[in-house]
Order: structure tokens, then C-alpha cells, then sequence
């Protein structure tokens, strides 16, 4: 890797940046224009890290040509690296690189208690990039030997141990390691592996932990992530995985070596890079934003609240390999519900079979098209789901009471998920991403996340958050112009009151006021309305909710903002929060034709 | 002695004879139409015509202490009779001792005053059985009994049968009273298997005891029975990982009664899951109790709760030991233990006095969780202020259906919760009913209802 300092990229005039995923290597170029930082051009080619190449900078290299065939501009030097730093016409000042090829980052955590310093360990694991196999907990209610069993079966690429505050019980995370310590986890990468191991828990047991971890591991001891239960501390142990994912894991990948020493700045995993400019964004912002990635596997979902980033990903949710799990978990009947036409069930049977053994095929027809996204709501429902129960507030803290919460005791533990406070919702993934209408996806986000009071829709153009999440972190100001300009295409803005009424009663009144849009009405309840707001136009807009809606400012009180224009338009949703559908097909069809219609889904296909 | 008073007429002059036979002829034509009244006035208190027909019988339905009385009306009803007086008296009836009634039971005393034209009359508070102990009788009055129906011991009760005799008094608007009519013989009124006014309380039962059955087979068919999220009970396995992540015990407080305070059973419920958390979490729990039988049911308790969670070699009786019997002797060993030792979670779940805001508030300074559960409405104030999590009153109660999640125990607590709307809505429809009530008087359904409530449902 080569040492780039801030200083030095913020004089960048040409930035390069990769992503190495599973199957493909994308490449994007960002340059700076007369209007700021834009990025111009992009490129992409197959992943090399497998035999019979096995050298990840084969995919970098060719996907850096495509880029620099449509740039005009020479990247690579005869010898086959990157010509760094730019001229006129070759080479660029910045190369950044993330990476997810091969699995991505695969961790086991540890921690005494499952909800308190467990938790954490996963927490700081997810935020990092990482996929979490599993958690050993003292109370996960496994035998001992179990646990053990379970440490041999998988094969992790690192480990975080966790448990205890600093001073606190170290006899249990002692317990933990001696279980870890002669179990003996076989890593990924072969048995001339040391596998690395983070101690993140009491520090009074941290003697203890070297000699336990004496031999046949790389130990790193960093501070404790739980010092206290009242406060977590996940710093220390994110940057100790980004640095052992970079010196042991990312060094046994074929190629990998090469191309750190290209890079200008650490690789990250992609998880980690795409939470990091959600991070950047929401905080040069001051907003809540809520990011999702649905692909053929796995679901992950991001989000920052009240400064608070968490990501968890559905490990069995997604739109090809796990489609068949999906179905399972959400039901057919769930999924049919989206449904606005009769469809066969034995043949949507088949064909969810079919996109699990051919999981590249996209829909043919517009029964398939509808059946995907169904599916689809269905999957985001369910990881938005499971999102929620894990992003909570801390557990075992003591609370702080007086007589005026003699009957609201509310628990720790409780989700800081509140789609009435969010503010951005972005989207990427294939069915998100490409769909053929952005009407389809902005009624997907909508139908799966159900945002209230006022949310803008936007959906990453072409899977740019990860290269800029790395480059937040050596270019603050060219990632966050590239990511306001070109990686988010608005599509609108959602206005949905929280609350529920009788079909068809009033659910709100509003006006709208605009310099092309100018128009006020009545929405009742049970009705969706998409009016025309253009990308980058504004408009005012004031919101009266009938007395059991509220719109953010409490029940039935008037609510005014501005909000974004987009290529869908402003999305006036009066079906009431939460979204509930009739439970028979025949009440359902309708009420879902008048929705598709309404937001002009499919117009002329079929 | 002389004074001229009582001197003969002869000793008076002729003009003063004179005089003296004119106002004696004055008086006598005064004294006259005095006499007339008088005789008039004799004839009038004969008064009206007395009741005919006086038959008592029992009251259908009861507890057996009511009689009905029916009777025709006097021939002056219309016209002479105010009123009715009722009247009642106590006889003795088979071999019960006259001597035990008292003279004022044997008296008649007055029931009630019924305006003329009545002719029915339930008399009240006339039971037609009641109790000698065998010490209160002689020997004498001990064989007026059959020696069988003697009890063995003296302090025994025996019941013995008990008549009444009823009479009617007819009462002009002058005050007159007509001739007594009295019933022929003694009535003893007899004991019903059901009390019809009663009524309403069958339907609430049956309502009550259907609900808590049907409930129960609800929950068995494995339908979902929904139950509030307590927050005390659900913060319980948050409170123990607290304590092994700290490294620190658990304390569990008991309250200060013994065994025999529904309260203090409850608390054992909450033990139990305690225990049974800190087993499956390798935790320790503390329980100082302050009363002896509390210490074994508590050891009784955590020892099954640790065999249960498949941990009963962790159990050690030595962390539940007995302090004192003295209220605030066991506050002060508590106190210490406390400050010393630093549990990171503190349950107190029992019944407690003057002592809940010194542990609660030494608790909170040590930086402990702490949840308390009571139904001294008195010391609640102090536990919600000082606790993180507090178990009020029905809550606490409600522990064990909400901690066991069996089908017979939420089904009873459902049941109990249709129990109290009822109860509920009862207060709110009698409240309305009287208040409405005192202010439309003249409305007969609303004073109806109102005088049911007073007299049969609040008696």
C-alpha cells in the first residue's frame, strides 16, 4: 500500500477506485470538473481472485482498462500497475480499492452475556464489514462441548472475544477463550494460517488471554467495548479488524498483496465502506438515513440514527440463492398479496426453483417482473425486521425513574428504529437498482420499509457507495460531491401519516407549493397519489392529518417542510402506517390494482 | 289551724252565697260540653276496625330470615286508617329453654309502619334457627334435650329452632288504634338452597367462571392468549447479565413477612425465575431473609430452580441465610452488605414497610439495577421514584402466569381480567345510577335501581 496522506489527496484531480466483489470487479473515475468532483466514467470485468487466475489485480487491471478505454486515459503501465500520479492524459493522483470477493470478511464473536457484551462484539463485527458465523455466549444455552463442536465447524477468518466491564466478571471470558483456545478453529485460508484473534473485553483478563492465546494464534488486545455496560466503545475493535483483515486475511487472498500495495488507502471490506459514507452523509447532514443492499444471497441493511450506525446483515434473505428461504420464511400468501393479478401457484413454485439454480436470470415477462418484486417487498420487509430488533439501545443499563413513569417502565433493549424520525432511504441491489421503472422502486422501498412523516427516496445509481466510503476517508469533500451528484438518483420524496382509518374517510389535506407543481387536496384513506416533482426542484409542502394521523408533530397537528423533487415525483401515501393489507385475495387484488395504478407501475408492458 | 279556707258555708254572707252557687251553676255549664267531648273522645279510641286474616308465611328464596306477612285490610281503611304498625316477637320453639330468650326478644317490638291499603309485608331479621352453647345450659334445661342431639364438648354449639309471632295494629290519623291482630301460631322461617336477591351474584359468577374456563381451554387449544409486556419481569434477565458481566451478586429481598403474606409467596414465584436466570448465567444470588421459614422456602425455591436449569451443582444454600426477626436490624445488616459488597442488580419483591425507601435509595447509589415488586400501596411511591423497574400490586400477583406462560394460569389470569370489567363496569353504572338518582327523585326506574344497589348489592 502506498502512503497517501490527506494532504496530499486533497489536491487530487483524478481519483480511481475499485470494488472487487464476488463476480464482478466494478471500476468508477472521478474527476475533477468545472462543476467540482463528478464522476465520469465507469467499467467493469470479471473477478480473477479463483483459479484459474487466482491474482485479483487480473479483474482490477481489466476493469482500470475499460475505464480508461472510455476516459481517454492511460491507467495501467507496461508493466501491468497503475500509473499514479496523473498527467494530461495517463495515470490518476488517488486508487482506492474495497473488497467482498471470496465471501467477504467472515468473523465468530464471543462475549459473556448473548444481549449485553456479545451483542456488542457483533455490533462492532457487522459495522466493520464482516459476516458473523455465530455468537458464543456463556447463556446461548449450548453445552460447552457444543460450543466447542460449533468452533470447529466453521471456519472463521478472525475472531472477536469479548465479556465483562473493566473490573468487572473475568472468570466467564476466561472460561470463553479456554473453550476457543483448544478447540482449535481451522481458518478459511489453510493451515499455514495463524488465525488472529481480538480481545475486546475486561482488561484485568487480558493476562490471562496471551497465555491462553500463546500459541497457534495472532492475538491483538485492544480496549474493552463495553468498559462500563452504560457505554459501548466499538472503535478500537472495528479498526483492529480493518487492520488484521488487511494483514492476514486480505494477504492470504490470491493477489491481494499486489493490490494493497497499489492502493492509497486501506481496502475495506464493501459492508464497511457503504456504512461508512452512510455515516459521513448523515452526519455532515445532521439526518437519520436507513441504506439497504438486497442481493442473491444475503440483505444488508444500514442505518444511522440519531448519529448511532448499525448493520446487520440477513444472512438467508435474498432475490436468488436464497429466494427459496424467503418464500419459506414470509409465507406464499404474504408474498401473493403484492400480487394484482391471479397467478398459478404451482408456477410461481417453479419459478422460484428456477431463479435458485439460475440465479443470473432476470424476469421475462411481466408476471415474473411483478412476482420478483414481490418477493422482494417481502425480503426487505423481513431484514428491515430483523434490522430493527438488533439495533437497540444498550441492555443492562441502569435506568433513571420518578413517579411520572409509574406506568410506562419501558425495558432496555428497545429499537432506536423510528421511521417517523428518518429521513433519507437508499437503495441498492439489482431489483432495486434495475428496475425497469424507478416507480417500481420507489413503491418497493415504500411497501417493504414503510417510512412515515416525510422520507426522500433515492437509490445508488450504479453500486457507488462502497467506493466512496472508502474514499470519505482519505477525500471527505470528493465523496461527498460524488455521492450528492451522481451516486443518488432521487426519486422522490414519501409523505405517509402514521395511523389507521376507514377506506375511503379522510386521511390528510395538503398544499403544495412549487415553482411547477402548485396544488392542494384531500387524500383519503387507503389512497396513494404521485404527483410530478422533478429532480432538483423543491416545493412546500403543509400537511393537515385527520385527528388519529400523525405526520410527525403528533396526532392530527399540521406539519409544513420542503422536500426534494426526483425522477418518481412526491408520493402523497394516505394507506396509513402500519401498512395493513386485506387478508382475503379477492378484497386484495383490487385495492392492489388501484395502488399500481395510482403510481403508474407497469404502464404499457404486459 | 283555721285559715278560713276550710270554713263551712254558714260562715259565709248570703251575697257571697249568693255568688259562689252562680259560679258553680258557671262551672257545671262549662264542665258540660268538656264531658261531651270526653265521652265522644272514649268512643273514639275504641279506633278503627282491626286487620283480618293475618297469615305469615316464608319467604320464597332466602336465607331464611325473612317471613311474609299477608293480611286483609280493616273495614276503616279508607276512611279512619293512617297506618299499619308491624310488629314482632320472639318465641321459643321446641326444646329450647324459655328462659334463654330474653324478656325484650319476647316482647313485641315494632318492625315498620306501612300506610293503609297494604297487605303484604316481608318482615326481615327473623331467623328461624339459632344457637345455645352447651356450657350456657343447666342441667335442667340440658334435659329438655334429646340427650343425642347434645354436643360432646361444652364450648360446642347446639342449634335450636326459633318461632315468631307477628301482630297488626291499625292506626287512625287521631292517633286511635284498633283492636291487635295477631298470627295463630309461633312461624319459624325456613333456609332456601338459593337467595334470590342474590341473583346478580350468580350471574357474575357464572359470567367470571366461564370466562377463566373458557380462557383455560382457549390457551390449551394453542391459541394466543396476549398479556401486557411487564417491564420488571421482562428486565429480570437484563438485571442478572448485568451482574455476571460486572462480576458482581444478585441480592433478592424477600420483604419482612413470613410465609404466611401472599405477598412474600409471590416473591417466591419471582425467585424462582431469578434463580433460575442466575443458574443458567453462572451468576450468584444473595437472599438475607428476616424471617426463618422464609430462608427454607427460598432455599426450597433456588434449589429447584438451579436443578431445573440443569445447574444443581452450582446451588449453595450458604448465599440464602436468615438475618434477625427485627424490621430494622435486618435494614441495617442489609444496608452494610450493600455498601460493601455491591450487588449490580437488587430485587426486592414481598411486602415492605418503612424500610422500602432506605433500600431502594442505598441501592440506586451503588449503581445497581433494581427491581421491586409490592402491594403496599404505601411504599409504591418509593419504589417507582428509586427503581429502575417496579411490579405494582396485581403485577406483582400476576408474576407467576406471566413467568410460567402455562395454559391454566394465563387462562385464569384472562379470566380475572373479565372479572374486574365487570367489577368495573358495575361501579360505573352504579355511581352514574345513584348520582342520577339524587337529582331526578322523582323518577321512579333511576330510584328503583338506586335503592336495589343500597339495599340488596352494598348490603
Amino acid at each position: 500500500m502506498t502512503t497517501t496522506t490527506k494532504s496530499d489527496a486533497q489536491q487530487a484531480r483524478v481519483i480511481l477506485a475499485t470494488d472487487c466483489g464476488s463476480t464482478t470487479t466494478k471500476a468508477i473515475l472521478i474527476q475533477l470538473t468545472d462543476e467540482g468532483y463528478r464522476q465520469t466514467h465507469r467499467g467493469e470485468a470479471p473477478t480473477t481472485v479463483e483459479e484459474p487466475f487466482a491474482d485479483v489485480t487480473m479483474g482490477v487491471v481489466n476493469a482500470v482498462v475499460e475505464v480508461g478505454e472510455l476516459a481517454g486515459r492511460k491507467f495501467i503501465d507496461d508493466s501491468g500497475k497503475i500509473i499514479q500520479p496523473a498527467t494530461e492524459t495517463e495515470g490518476c493522483d488517488v486508487y482506492i480499492s474495497t473488497s467482498s470477493a471470496g465471501g467477504g470478511l467472515q468473523m465468530m464473536v464471543a462475549g459473556v452475556v448473548a444481549e449485553m457484551t456479545a451483542a456488542s462484539a457483533k455490533r462492532a463485527a457487522l459495522g466493520a464489514g464482516a459476516i458473523v458465523m455465530d455468537v458464543i455466549a456463556s447463556n446461548d444455552k449450548r453445552k460447552p462441548h457444543e460450543q466447542i463442536q460449533r468452533i470447529r465447524e466453521l471456519r472463521p477468518d478472525m475472531m472477536l472475544v469479548s465479556g465483562g466491564t473493566d473490573g468487572g466478571d473475568a472468570k466467564h471470558v476466561v472460561s470463553i477463550a479456554e473453550l476457543i483456545a483448544p478447540a482449535k478453529p481451522q481458518p478459511r485460508f489453510g493451515s499455514g494460517y495463524t488465525l488472529p484473534i481480538i480481545y475486546a473485553g475486561n482488561k484485568d483478563a487480558a493476562p490471562r488471554m496471551n497465555k491462553i492465546f500463546e500459541q497457534g494464534f495472532e492475538l491483538l488486545i485492544v480496549d474493552n467495548l463495553r468498559p462500563v455496560l452504560e457505554r459501548e466503545n466499538l472503535g478500537p475493535a472495528r479498526d483492529a479488524i480493518h487492520d488484521l483483515f488487511l494483514e492476514h486475511v486480505m494477504a492470504h487472498a490470491p493477489g491481494y498483496d499486489k493490490l494493497m500495495g497499489w492502493t492509497d488507502a486501506p481496502i475495506m471490506p464493501t459492508p464497511g465502506a457503504v456504512g461508512n459514507i452512510l455515516q459521513t452523509i448523515a452526519e455532515s447532514q445532521n439526518i437519520n438515513a436507513v441504506g439497504v443492499d438486497i442481493g442473491g444471497a444475503t440483505t444488508d441493511v444500514f442505518s444511522v440514527f440519531d448519529k448511532t450506525f448499525n448493520r446487520t446483515v440477513s444472512a438467508n434473505l435474498g432475490m436468488s440463492y436464497s429466494i427459496s428461504n424467503v418464500c419459506a420464511e414470509a409465507t406464499m400468501p404474504n408474498i401473493l398479496r403484492w400480487v394484482h393479478f391471479d397467478m398459478d401457484e404451482r408456477e410461481l413454485r417453479n419459478r422460484v426453483k428456477n431463479k435458485m439454480i439460475r440465479p443470473t436470470t432476470i424476469p421475462q415477462s411481466l408476471e415474473a417482473l411483478v412476482f420478483e418484486q414481490a418477493v422482494a417487498r417481502e425480503a426487505l420487509r423481513l431484514a428491515y425486521i430483523q434490522h430493527k430488533e438488533f439495533a437497540t439501545t444498550l441492555k443492562g443499563v441502569q435506568q433513571q425513574r420518578s413517579v411520572g413513569d409509574t406506568f410506562s417502565q419501558e425495558t432496555g433493549g428497545q429499537t432506536i428504529v423510528d421511521n417517523m424520525k428518518l429521513n433519507l432511504l437508499v437503495a441498492s441491489g439489482g431489483v432495486l437498482s434495475h428496475a425497469p421503472s424507478m416507480n417500481q422502486t420507489a413503491l418497493l422501498l415504500i411497501d417493504a420499509f414503510q417510512p412515515e412523516g416525510f422520507t426522500t427516496l433515492a437509490k445508488d445509481s450504479i453500486f457507488m457507495m462502497p467506493h466512496l466510503g472508502v474514499l470519505a476517508q482519505v477525500h471527505p469533500k470528493a465523496a461527498m460531491e460524488v455521492f450528492e451528484r451522481d451516486c443518488l438518483i432521487y426519486l422522490g420524496t414519501c409523505v405517509a401519516p402514521k395511523g389507521s382509518g376507514k377506506p375511503g374517510k379522510p386521511c390528510f389535506d395538503y398544499t403544495i407549493k412549487g415553482s411547477t407543481l402548485n396544488e392542494s387536496g384531500q387524500i383519503a384513506f387507503g389512497e396513494i397519489k404521485l404527483l410530478p416533482l422533478a429532480e432538483g426542484e423543491t416545493a412546500s409542502v403543509t400537511v393537515e392529518p385527520g385527528r388519529t394521523f400523525d405526520c410527525g408533530n403528533g396526532p392530527g397537528k399540521r406539519v409544513e417542510k420542503t422536500v426534494k423533487g426526483g425522477t418518481v415525483g412526491l408520493v402523497l401515501d394516505g394507506r396509513g402506517r402500519p401498512l395493513e393489507l386485506p387478508e382475503s385475495r379477492e378484497a386484495c387484488k383490487p385495492l392492489i390494482s388501484k395502488w399500481v395504478e395510482a403510481m403508474k407501475l407497469y404502464p404499457g408492458m404486459g | 289551724m283555721n285559715n278560713g279556707l276550710d270554713a263551712p258555708y254558714p260562715t259565709l254572707t248570703r251575697l257571697t252565697q249568693l255568688s259562689f252557687r252562680l259560679s258553680r251553676a258557671i262551672m257545671c255549664l262549662a264542665v258540660l260540653p268538656a264531658i261531651a267531648c270526653l265521652a265522644a273522645s272514649v268512643a273514639m279510641a275504641q279506633g278503627p276496625a282491626p286487620v283480618t286474616n293475618l297469615q305469615s308465611a316464608d319467604h320464597p328464596w332466602d336465607g331464611g330470615d325473612n317471613a311474609d306477612l299477608t293480611w286483609e285490610v280493616s273495614a276503616d281503611d279508607a276512611t279512619l286508617v293512617e297506618s299499619y304498625f308491624i310488629y314482632k316477637a320472639m318465641m321459643q320453639k321446641g326444646p329450647i329453654p324459655a328462659d334463654l330468650l330474653t324478656e325484650s326478644e319476647r316482647k313485641y317490638a315494632l318492625v315498620d309502619v306501612v300506610p293503609a291499603g297494604t297487605t303484604e309485608y316481608t318482615v326481615g331479621s327473623v331467623p328461624g334457627s339459632g344457637y345455645v352453647r352447651l356450657k350456657d345450659l343447666s342441667d335442667e334445661q340440658r334435659a329438655l334435650f334429646d340427650p343425642n342431639d347434645l354436643p360432646d364438648k361444652p364450648h360446642k354449639k347446639i342449634t335450636v329452632e326459633l318461632g315468631y309471632l307477628f301482630k297488626i295494629v291499625a292506626v287512625g290519623s287521631d292517633g286511635s288504634q284498633s283492636v291487635e291482630t295477631i298470627t295463630a301460631a309461633p312461624y319459624s322461617p325456613t333456609r332456601q338452597w338459593f337467595d334470590a336477591k342474590r341473583m346478580y351474584l350468580l350471574i357474575i359468577t357464572i359470567i367470571f367462571g366461564g370466562s377463566v374456563v373458557f380462557f383455560i381451554q382457549h390457551a390449551r387449544a394453542g391459541k394466543d392468549l396476549k398479556i401486557r409486556k411487564i417491564g420488571g419481569l421482562a428486565a429480570v434477565d437484563e438485571a442478572v447479565g448485568r451482574a455476571t458481566e460486572m462480576g458482581r451478586s444478585c441480592m433478592f429481598i424477600p420483604g419482612i413477612l413470613d410465609m404466611n403474606d401472599i405477598q412474600t409467596i409471590a416473591g417466591m414465584t419471582v425467585l424462582s425465575r431469578v434463580a433460575k436466570t442466575a443458574a443458567e448465567y453462572d451468576a450468584k444470588v444473595e437472599v438475607p431473609t428476616c424471617r426463618s421459614l422464609v430462608m427454607t422456602s427460598a432455599r426450597e425455591t433456588v434449589q429447584a430452580a438451579y436443578l431445573s436449569a440443569g445447574r444443581p451443582d452450582a446451588y449453595n444454600a450458604d448465599f440464602i441465610y436468615y438475618v434477625t426477626d427485627e424490621q430494622f436490624g435486618y435494614v441495617a445488616y442489609l444496608q452494610g452488605n450493600m455498601v460493601r459488597e455491591k450487588p449490580a442488580a437488587c430485587f426486592y419483591m414481598g411486602a415492605f414497610y418503612a424500610e422500602s425507601l432506605i433500600l431502594a435509595e442505598t441501592g440506586n447509589s451503588i449503581g445497581a439495577i433494581q427491581i421491586a415488586g409490592t402491594a403496599m400501596p404505601a411504599q409504591l411511591p418509593f419504589f417507582v421514584a428509586a427503581c429502575d423497574y417496579t411490579l405494582i400490586g396485581e403485577e406483582f400477583f400476576a408474576a407467576s402466569a406471566y413467568l410460567s406462560g402455562e395454559p391454566e394460569q394465563l387462562g385464569s389470569l384472562k379470566g380475572q381480567d373479565v372479572g374486574k370489567i365487570i367489577v368495573g363496569i358495575g361501579i360505573i353504572v352504579g355511581v352514574t345510577i345513584a348520582t342520577l338518582a339524587a337529582w331526578f327523585v322523582d323518577t321512579g326506574f333511576l330510584t328503583t335501581w338506586s335503592e336495589y344497589i343500597k339495599g340488596v348489592i352494598l348490603t
